[in-house]
């Protein structure tokens, strides 16, 4: 079930997100992520430019990844619960890429908060972010 | 092209600069990642919630950036320009949820600077850190970001 409660009784370490595909990426959701963060550089939407900066075509946003790996954290623990999120872009994603982006627990500590290893990787199972993140998520009862 | 970077920049404090939060630009943002959380997305969903209000996903203050600049100054004083970035690192710290309509105040400072050599040849890395504080002068978030300049 999408958006399910997760409380901190029921998780334990070693658990495993449910993972989250996102794409086939194309042209139109690196403008359309262009225009909603601001990050107009043209890197991501002129191949010309892209070529010229030495780069085969252009690649998608390291934050737009970085957003899908969000989205895997806020769907599994809450949408106002993360406390931490924090990523490495260890490799490039271009267009028609599918993202697949997972989870694991790693610790848990206090009386809410849940430690994670996240990470996303390409159709060929290429990481292209690694991270991790802190969610504190609402003991039951 | 230059070929080292300008570490004399390591400690420089940006001007301060204030966002403001906007109902629209959360669920833009939302949708250009794809993300249909309908409490990011639907008021009354948000209304009904421990927040009273949508809020926003969590990397949403990668949009905070001071409106008047382009950037360009910066990079120049670097010694590079946007052609020659890749986004290395990003983190975010979150101390509580933002919503509409709230005013935060953003200072941006150069933390480190350095190069090294990797599989693709020589590159700087910009380390920069933000704090943002609300109204209360309460912190918010802190933002830690990693550019990458191929050098």
């Amino acid at each position: 079930m999408k958006y399910a409660t997760t409380y901190f009784d029921d998780v334990k370490v070693g658990d495993e997100l449910p993972p989250l595909v996102k794409g086939p990426l194309h042209q139109i959701q690196l403008t359309r992520y262009a225009g909603a963060s601001g990050d107009f550089n043209p890197i991501h939407q002129d191949h010309e430019f892209a070529k010229a900066a030495g780069m085969d075509d252009v690649f998608a946003h390291g934050m737009l990844s970085m957003g899908f790996v969000g989205q895997l954290v806020t769907d599994w623990a809450g949408a106002g619960n993360v406390r931490k999120l924090g990523v490495r872009f260890a490799g490039i994603v271009r267009l028609k890429d599918t993202i697949t982006c997972r989870g694991r627990v790693l610790a848990k500590s206090g009386k809410d908060l849940v430690d994670l290893e996240i990470w996303a990787e390409n159709q060929r199972g290429e990481k292209v972010v690694t991270g991790k993140a802190t969610v504190a998520i609402p003991p039951r009862g | 092209m230059a070929h080292h970077i300008n570490t004399g920049v390591i400690g420089k404090e940006f001007p301060p600069f204030v966002v403001t939060i906007e109902r629209g630009k959360i669920k833009e943002f939302a949708r250009a990642i794809g993300d249909d959380n309908p409490f990011f997305l639907d008021d009354r969903v948000g209304q009904a919630s421990e927040w009273g209000d949508i809020i926003a996903p969590p990397t949403f203050m990668t949009t905070f950036r001071e409106a008047a600049g382009d950037g360009g100054d910066f990079l120049r004083e670097l010694g590079t320009d946007i052609s020659r970035l890749l986004h290395g690192e990003q983190e975010f710290e979150m101390h509580r949820p933002i919503r509409p309509g709230e005013t935060f105040v953003c200072r941006s400072k150069v933390t480190d600077v350095y190069e090294k050599t990797g599989r693709s040849g020589p590159m700087g890395f910009v380390v920069r850190e933000t704090a943002v504080t609300d109204r209360a002068n309460e912190i918010v978030a802190t933002i830690r970001s990693v550019t990458v300049v191929r050098l």
